[in-house]
């Protein structure tokens, strides 16, 4: 027996009303509905039927309403957006239902067709408040959603009382692809029964794939012929020429090892496409996570005969909500391309800076670099406002030749590269710093490059901090003089 | 005034509101169209963009003309008076924002029969969502009153021009290295630049939403580019 059957509260909230309305009735029968319905739901993933279900409780919830003979859901002036989560659970059964959805739900109320600001929410679940950043009721239709198509397929339900879908794709930083059902809900008033689905992940795996064929054919066909020329030529001509044969297997090995690269990063970018948007689950210390980057990266430091300077909090100051793995490859992939761009002797300083809130970690406030002559500051990616409180940043910088700031914009781009830069020995694929912005995305993080010509680059991702756990030093962003100076 | 009077007032105002949100979602979805059919070439989609254009200076229309009308018959003061202001400047600042979406479908119009340049395409893409996001925001941040979102609107503008600037310096490369392609690539500048300007009214209306609630604009703004003067050619 499931243990949310209402004890008899003051009947103050809409909630209240409705737990009455179904006290008065059978508690007993409210609260086994209401369990049957949670589990009917929980069973059934498919979206048709969990629409089909929440109508059935919503219906429930307005036959309490409705058989008290209240006007229901009137406005509640004092309904705040992005209401705390803290308020105690629902005491009715099919709100508790509605409530714990997945999916968000919206019940949607209207007064006059043409009066916009009658379409009031008069009840916005957990999922549906986080998404829209709404209140829980009284809040305005149009200030949660406000497409045409939306408001159209919303209208229909309430006047037109027929039942309408719609898909749509929401705006912001990281977009996200939603449909929409809206079916009418006795009234009066015109009520209306509006849920969401995402589909963004569906959608994603489509273009993902399309994408991945497009690009491996595309770069692997150049390594690929020039393998076949090399083959061609060992059986023709060269086949007695010990010299050209050595010469020309050794250029084939290179091939083949930039090409295996490019699959292995080609395979892991779609991977984290795939993903990008699970969000990560675990914790990773920024500041470990660096320091194995380092030690995993030694060679490089050695062949690329820069030095490496680490500024680091001690081990549990720097701890962010990511997947280790990928946190492991974002940074291994900034200092690469450090180490890669680094004239001989050059520093590479690797920053990691904790408890910063959004304002600070994108650091609105260019540098010396972005100011400089032919120099710019540019954000890759960011993400949405209010995705999180506190942030903890990784930041790179070399003295390599720089960006000119024209690139700037399409660093991220898969397959990227600046043109008639040198690179050392080790050419690359262009797909690093792609890789690079899309965990960054997944993490919903940002990612901002600051550079000029000449005087090197500074790439700096940041990452959302990992709840609980008390971070007691607070670390300012403020540039680091010492650096600056060498650079000018 | 009467306690009847003042509540029917309030509510006067929610529903000026409400139809200057419902106007942002449309104004919104013709910059996100345009954007779209520029970058897709998808023709019959700029079509729409151009036909509903219409649809957004009724509204804009019916929404000054309720303005007026409160303004007229009620005649607000303070902060109720700087709300049915911010609401008329906000719905100039939509419409603007349509006409400049409509002028990027027109051109995608020409821009679509000529060759495909899928690089450009791709940073105006770029530089569109990027618009989108900022004007969203800031829609976001009045319909909820914000402040601190709108600011955060407000300060980080520039971030577009430098987009526009990188555009700007792609596409003299290609016009220098084939000729032929000037015409595309000029449709594609003006593209860029309408974006740039509804960049700027995305800061205008953060900039509408402190005055609503402070009674001021927000000081010294981080750069300026004429949201109604600048390059009439632009437009056409
Ligand atoms: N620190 C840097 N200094 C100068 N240019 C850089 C720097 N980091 C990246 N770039 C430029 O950005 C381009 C894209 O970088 P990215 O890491 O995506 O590719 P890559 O390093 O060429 O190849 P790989 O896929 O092997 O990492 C580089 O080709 C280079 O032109
Ligand atoms: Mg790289």
């Amino acid at each position: 027996m499931p243990d949310f059957a209402p004890p008899p509260p003051p009947p103050t909230r809409l909630r209240d009303e409705v737990a009455a309305a179904f006290a008065g009735r059978s508690p007993l029968v409210g609260a086994l509905c209401g369990a049957g319905l949670v589990l009917a739901l929980a069973a059934v993933g498919h979206a048709d039927m969990a629409v089909a279900g929440v109508a059935a409780g919503a219906l429930a919830l307005f036959g309490g309403l409705l058989s008290r003979g209240r006007p229901a859901l009137v406005h509640a002036p004092g309904a705040e957006r992005g209401e705390p989560a803290a308020r105690p659970a629902p005491a009715d059964p099919f709100e508790f239902a509605l409530e714990s959805l997945p999916d968000p739900v919206l019940i949607v109320t209207g007064g006059e067709v043409d009066d916009l600001a009658s379409r009031r929410i008069g009840f916005a679940n957990a999922a549906a408040r986080e998404l829209l950043r709404i209140g829980r009721e009284g809040g305005l239709l149009v200030s949660a959603l406000r497409r045409p198509e939306v408001l159209e397929a919303v209208d229909e339900a309430l006047f037109g009382r027929v039942e309408t879908e719609v898909a749509f794709e929401s705006g912001g930083a990281q977009p996200r692809w939603q449909r929409l059902r809206a079916r009418p809900l006795p009234g009066p008033p015109p009520t209306a029964l509006v849920v969401l689905h995402d589909e963004t992940e569906l959608r994603r795996n489509e273009r993902t794939r399309a994408d991945f064929l497009a690009n491996a054919s595309h770069e692997l066909r150049t390594p690929l012929a020039s393998l076949s020329g090399f083959i061609e030529t060992l059986r023709g001509h060269a086949r007695d020429d010990p010299a050209a044969r050595e010469r020309f297997l050794g250029i084939m090995a290179v091939q083949a090892d930039r090409m295996a690269r490019l699959i292995d990063d080609l395979l892991s970018l779609s991977r984290i496409e795939l993903n990008e948007h699970v969000p990560p689950s675990g914790r990773v210390d920024l500041a470990l996570a660096v320091a194995d980057v380092l030690d995993a990266l030694a060679p490089q430091v050695a062949e690329s005969g820069a030095k490496v300077e680490v500024k680091a909090p001690p081990p549990g100051q720097a701890v962010i909500a990511g997947e280790r793995d990928q946190v492991v490859q974002v940074a291994q992939n900034l200092v690469d391309n450090a180490l890669k761009y680094s004239p001989p002797g050059g520093l590479v300083t690797v920053e990691v800076l904790t408890d910063l809130d959004r304002e600070a970690a994108a650091a609105a406030r260019p540098g010396p670099r972005a100011l400089a002559e032919g120099g710019g500051r540019m954000s890759l990616a960011a993400p949405d406002w209010g995705d999180a409180e506190r942030y903890a940043l990784l930041r790179v910088s070399d003295q390599g030749p720089g960006i000119d700031r024209e690139h700037l914009p399409r660093l991220a781009e898969r397959f990227y590269r600046v043109e008639g830069q040198k690179s050392g020995a080790r050419s690359g694929t262009g797909l690093g710093l792609a890789i690079v912005k899309h965990v960054v995305n997944r993490h919903r993080g940002g990612l901002t490059v600051e550079s000029a010509p000449g005087r090197g680059a500074a790439f700096s991702v940041y990452f959302p901090a990992a709840p609980a756990r008390k971070l007691e030093t607070v670390r300012e962003l403020a540039p680091d003089p010492r650096l600056e100076t060498k650079l000018s | 005034m009467t306690e009847h009077t003042l509540r029917f007032f309030g509510e006067e105002l929610n529903q000026l509101k409400a139809e200057v949100a419902r106007m942002g979602g449309l104004a919104e979805a013709q910059v996100a169209d345009a954007v779209e059919a520029v970058s897709r070439r998808d023709v019959p989609l700029a079509q729409a963009v151009i036909e509903r254009d219409v649809k957004l200076d009724a509204l804009q229309r019916d929404i000054e003309r309720k303005v007026m009308r409160l303004i007229a018959l009620r005649q607000p003061v303070a902060h109720d008076l700087r709300r049915a202001v911010a609401a008329m400047k906000l719905t100039w600042s939509l419409e603007r924002v349509g006409d400049l979406a409509k002028n990027i479908a027109k051109r995608t119009l020409v821009v679509s029969e000529a060759e495909p340049i899928t690089p450009l395409t791709r940073s105006i893409e770029r530089m569109g969502r990027l618009v989108e996001v900022r004007l969203k925001d800031a829609l976001d941040a009045y319909t909820a009153g914000d402040l601190d979102h709108a600011m955060n609107v407000w300060a980080n503008d520039e971030e577009v021009d430098e987009h526009y600037n990188s555009l700007f310096r792609e596409l003299l490369t290609y016009m220098m290295s084939d000729p032929r392609m000037i015409g595309a690539c000029a449709h594609l500048l003006f593209i860029g630049k309408n974006l740039e300007r509804i960049g700027d009214h995305a800061t205008l209306i953060a900039e509408m939403l402190h005055y609503e609630l402070k009674g001021e604009v927000s000081g010294e703004r981080p750069k300026w580019s004429g949201v109604d003067g600048g390059v009439s050619a632009a437009e056409g």
